[in-house]
């Protein structure tokens, strides 16, 4: 079908939102960046979008308690110039510049990242890796899921057709927390994922940490976290040795398949080499941990 | 010229037309790759409500066959099919949506033939055949010297093999056109292509009708590299008016382009080379295969470049080239920026820095010491002219900074930097092929020059750099230009936009028109003067008597009265290319006379945890001759390096198991983006070539050529390990960097 012949629900509010919603043959669009491509692709098999854009009540990102509260409007190059998202979750932020171009960080949101469930979504893992919560709202009911809850599997999740994904709640990570995000693709920029990695480590003392949280993009059908490995780095010293038999543990909680882009076998060597590349770079100063100035 | 216009959208591509009562067309394209076809049923498309036409084979008036040098690509494919996406029946509709409905109620029956995946399988003798003539389309012996006795006596000798890719050109503008019969009659073909009067000839030879009754038009195009160099929409959209009677449309979406459209020869080059003790070229002998895929079209030339660069520009005394041209059913190769260039180039200049690192010897040092000089007899008895500017190119590219400071070690351990060098020789233009471009000046009474010519402006610029060429001429300012670019009706014939030709031919041609115009207007101002020819001068759209320059006359009043008297006031010239007589025998086209040269430097950062190759830095020193346009000469070269960026290091065509291209759109076919771009810094050694339009050679080839060389070179020195296979993906380099313990 082509685009112009879809019926599309431009309303103003989220109650008028929610009610057009009721009738499941309705599919949600924000930016469009996905839904687009897959109209194009003849992959949408609903007849009618209901567009988000209008409403100005889902176009926020704002500060609460131990959250970030992120509407579901709020735009990659939004995460990008928050001041609050930069103190709170720069993990958040530097997923969010390594996202398609300049022109898709303008009109892709988080919440299309997450509602698009592709395992390859660069939004998700800092979400994994800093423990967010993702809001659903009916017109009859709304709940929150816990992220690592959300995905059932390749654009398969717990949302219902009849509700909206209004908000993700980021939660804050503490000053003194180290972090990195890493993508591997084909190309610099506008370009899928074929494994990617963020990690929130929390320091203990010096350089040995308490916890340690990393997911991994791509390499199975949702994001998932390689529990192996952030076992491994809990409470000892980070030897070149050590980040390595890390990178190697997450390597091989690693699932991918091998598709046209690349081997599964490559997806695995590489994850463990941007793991080893994110830990060395902790652990050699590249990197400062976050510290709730802003800067 | 026309660069404002095309930011500001104010130019109409072929694609963005609409004409009045227009049909859409689509093309039914097979979908296996080899088979016999038992039926092809469009009865039921024919029924359809809107559909105005569905044509097969049968509906092929004249010649059902197409190609560039050997018309052996059936126009519309009946008996067998040979490759994914061969065109088998054309729809016509009021709509796109319907014309795309119909394509899927035609019905194709096949008897499946096994595949011919690769060159490998292809010169197998088991290999199932493409062709009755078997599965070698072409095949060169060339001989020099004796390369056995030289392998006897050689210090070190070393044999490789190399293999690239198929690339793909990636125009922002697929294929696409719009045709319609005009009142007189005529029929008009406007699509994207590169020579209007080779696609007139085809398109008349296929229908049967006289040239004279088809015009092609083939300005504004959206790029084109090659790829629309040979027929592509032309043919099916002169099929679909005459049969219909009405405007025709035909835009090939991106996947078609993909699996329809052309591409760049993949190639397997075997290399065996000898040096002397001091580290002198004594032989080289090479095995060239390229893949041409299920057709020749521009084939033959594309092999003739790749013999033609295989020795680089190096003097070596004992050559052998074995040159074949192999069927497989991989789409269809055709020309692509560069023609075999890029594929040759890679072989011998990464063979070139292989034999220097075994000699311990400076890579930069050993080509200079192994370069062959002016008056040199190169490898096909060719006299080796203006060698100076690439001695020049080479030896200052030794003091870059890239060179010199490549070398520093970075910060993280797994980043590895690596600089490497290439230099590269490509001819302009055709070679031995005889090649007489036309062009034409014409005087505008109310005060402009137009400029006719028909080498496609398909955003390389060469309207810009005729008109200033002209302008030089006349001695007049850029703004009194008009260019009627590429228009059959108007345009005479200048050829091709091929072969980084453009400003060679047709810049001589309009010289030879412009010095017509003025030597005739120049006894017409004497006329009218009062005057003899000698005692006038000219400058600036004037002449005046001499020494007395209140009697003048400007040209544009010359042009009234010479109007008034009912003559011509268009002037043709043609121009001789320089040629020698007869190609070197089993080629087309081999030597040439004008050479353009380039010496490149890359330098990389590996990461070899993931593979991944970060090109920061490409410096490109090239002589093209004397630079008409610098601006544009620049981001010529640039947009090159980028393409040759994509060949060496991310684009491939990939097929699946059923020879099925699989990564036909932006996505999946991964060309660099903005962000991959490295810094580049092009610069133009200062050569004058004599044939030149004041001294132009050509240029738009010369940068991608040793593109993929050069980092390959680079992930050598940064690897300490060598690739003979492009491109160079993170996949393919982290498995051989781990294969080889470097990971
Ligand atoms: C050129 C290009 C490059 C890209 N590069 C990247 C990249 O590098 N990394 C990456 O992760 N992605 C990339 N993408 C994909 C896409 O941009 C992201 O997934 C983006 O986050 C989608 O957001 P959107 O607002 O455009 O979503 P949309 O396309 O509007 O929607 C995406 C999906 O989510 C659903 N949805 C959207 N909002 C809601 C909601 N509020 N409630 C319920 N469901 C909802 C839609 O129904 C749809 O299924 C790229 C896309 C393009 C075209």
């Amino acid at each position: 079908m082509k685009v112009s012949q879809y019926t599309v629900h431009s309303p103003r509010t989220l109650p008028e939102a929610l009610n057009i919603l009721k009738d499941a043959t309705v599919r949600p669009i924000a930016g469009g960046t996905d839904v687009m491509v897959q109209i194009k692709d003849d992959l949408v098999k609903e007849t009618e979008l209901l567009n988000l854009s209008y409403i100005r009540d889902l176009n926020y990102i704002r500060d609460d308690g131990d959250f970030i509260r992120v509407g579901a409007l709020a735009t990659y190059s939004d995460l990008i110039r928050s001041r609050l998202v930069n103190e709170y979750s720069p993990v958040l932020v530097e997923a969010a510049r390594t996202v398609g171009a300049v022109q898709i960080q303008n009109r892709g949101t988080l919440a299309g990242n997450v509602g698009n469930a592709s395992p390859a979504g660069d939004g998700l893992p800092p979400l994994f890796a800093t423990g967010a919560k993702i809001k659903l709202q009916s017109a009859a009911s709304e709940r929150e899921v816990d992220i690592g809850d959300y995905f059932l599997g390749v654009r398969k999740t717990v949302r219902q057709p009849n509700e909206l994904i209004t908000e993700v709640s980021v939660r804050k990570m503490k000053p003194g927390d180290y972090y990195f995000f890493k993508k591997i693709g084909l190309r610099s920029a506008n370009a899928i994922s074929l494994a990617s990695v963020a990690a929130v480590l929390v320091p203990a003392e010096v350089l040995t940490f308490k916890e340690a949280r990393i997911a991994m993009g791509a390499v199975a059908p949702t994001v998932i976290r390689a529990k192996g490995a952030e076992a491994a780095i809990l409470n000892c010293q980070l030897t070149d040795e050590k980040m390595k038999e890390v990178g190697r543990l997450a390597s091989e909680e690693a699932r991918p398949i091998t598709d046209i882009r690349a081997t599964a076998e490559y997806r695995k060597q590489a994850i463990a080499g941007a793991v080893y590349e994110g830990l060395y770079e902790i652990v050699n100063g590249f990197r400062s941990p976050v510290n709730g100035s802003g800067a | 010229m026309d660069a404002l216009d095309k930011v500001t959208g104010k130019i109409k591509f072929f694609s963005d037309m609409k004409i009045e009562g227009m049909l859409f067309a689509r093309v039914f394209r097979s979908s296996v790759a080899h088979a016999n076809i038992v039926t092809l049923d469009t009865a039921e498309a024919e029924r359809l409500q809107g559909v105005r036409a569905v044509l097969t084979y049968k509906d092929v008036p004249g010649l059902n066959a197409y190609g560039a040098i050997i018309p052996d690509a059936p126009v519309l494919g009946y008996g067998k099919v040979r490759f994914y996406g061969e065109p088998l029946a054309l729809v016509a509709a009021d709509d796109q949506e319907t014309a795309e409905k119909a394509l899927g109620l035609i019905k194709a029956v096949y008897e499946p033939l096994p595949a011919v995946h690769s060159m490998d399988e292809s010169l197998k003798p088991e290999a199932p055949k493409l062709h009755d003539r078997g599965n070698i389309a072409r095949h060169a012996l060339i001989l020099k010297g004796d390369v056995d006795r030289a392998f006897r006596d050689a210090h070190l000798t070393l044999e490789r093999t190399y293999r690239t890719q198929s690339q793909k050109h990636m125009f922002l503008e697929p294929e696409a056109g719009i045709a319609y019969t005009d009142e007189l009659g005529n029929l008009n073909i406007l699509a994207g292509g590169q020579n209007p009067y080779r696609d007139k000839m085809q398109v008349a030879r296929s229908l049967n009708i006289s040239p004279e009754k088809v015009r092609v038009i083939n300005y504004p195009a959206g790029g084109a590299f090659g790829g629309k160099d040979d027929v592509t929409v032309q043919i099916h959209l002169a099929l679909l008016a005459t049969k219909t009677k009405r405007p025709v449309k035909l835009v090939w979406n991106r996947e078609e382009s993909g699996v329809g459209g052309f591409h760049r020869h993949p190639s397997l080059i075997t290399l065996k080379t000898a040096v002397s003790d001091d580290g002198r070229l004594l032989a080289n002998d090479s095995r060239i295969y390229l893949d041409t895929g299920a057709y020749q079209s521009f084939g033959p030339t594309v092999l003739d470049v790749t013999i033609e660069v295989i020795n680089g520009p190096y003097l070596i005394p004992n050559i052998r080239i074995d040159a074949n041209l192999v069927y497989t059913n991989n789409g269809i190769s055709s020309a692509f920026r560069g023609f075999g260039g890029p594929q040759g180039n890679f072989a011998i200049e990464s063979m070139m820095d292989e034999m220097a690192e075994e000699m311990k010897m400076d890579p930069i040092d050993f080509r200079l010491k192994n370069l062959a000089k002016s008056g040199d007899i190169g490898p096909f008895g060719n006299s080796m002219r203006n060698m100076e500017g690439i001695h020049e190119a080479l030896s200052r590219l030794r003091n870059s900074p890239l060179w010199r400071l490549g070398k520093e070690l970075p910060p993280k351990p797994w980043i590895r930097r690596g600089t490497g060098v290439a230099i590269a020789i490509k001819g302009v233009g055709f070679g031995t092929i005889p090649d007489y471009p036309t062009a034409a000046v014409e005087l505008l009474p109310q005060g402009k020059i137009k400029v006719l010519f028909s080498n496609p402006d398909y955003g390389q610029g060469v309207n810009t750099g005729n008109a200033q060429i002209v302008a030089e001429a006349l001695d007049l300012p850029m703004n009194e230009i008009e260019v009627v670019n590429a228009d059959t009706q108007y345009s005479p014939d200048t050829g091709s936009s091929s072969a980084s030709r453009g400003t060679f031919t047709s810049g001589n041609a309009l010289l030879v028109a412009c010095n017509k115009m003025l030597d005739r207007l120049r006894m017409e101002a004497a006329l009218y003067l009062e005057s003899t020819r000698d005692g006038i001068e000219y400058a600036s759209g004037r002449f005046w008597i001499k020494g007395n320059e209140s009697k003048s006359v400007s040209i544009y009043d010359l042009a009234k009265g010479l109007r008034a008297k009912g003559e011509t006031l268009k002037f043709e010239g043609t121009f001789e290319v320089p040629r020698y007589p007869e190609p070197v025998k089993g080629t087309l086209e081999v030597p040439h006379v004008v050479y353009m040269y380039g010496a490149m430097v890359s330098s990389i950062e590996l990461n070899t945890l993931t593979g991944y190759l970060d090109v920061k830095n490409v410096d490109l020193m090239a002589d093209i001759g004397n630079v008409i346009n610098p601006l544009l000469a620049t981001t010529q070269c640039e947009g090159g390096i980028v393409q040759g960026l994509g060949f060496a290091t991310s684009e491939e065509l990939v097929y699946n198991q059923d020879e099925k291209p699989m990564n036909t759109n932006y996505t999946t076919y991964i060309v660099p983006s903005i962000a991959d771009i490295p810094r580049m810094y092009v610069e133009f050694i200062k050569t004058y070539e004599q044939y030149g339009p004041y001294g132009a050679k050509g240029m738009a080839e010369i940068p991608i050529v040793p593109v993929g060389a050069s980092i390959a070179n680079a992930l050598k020195q940064a690897s300490g390990v060598r690739y003979y296979q492009l491109p160079l993906t993170p996949g393919r380099v982290l498995s051989k960097l781990h294969e080889q313990g470097q990971g």
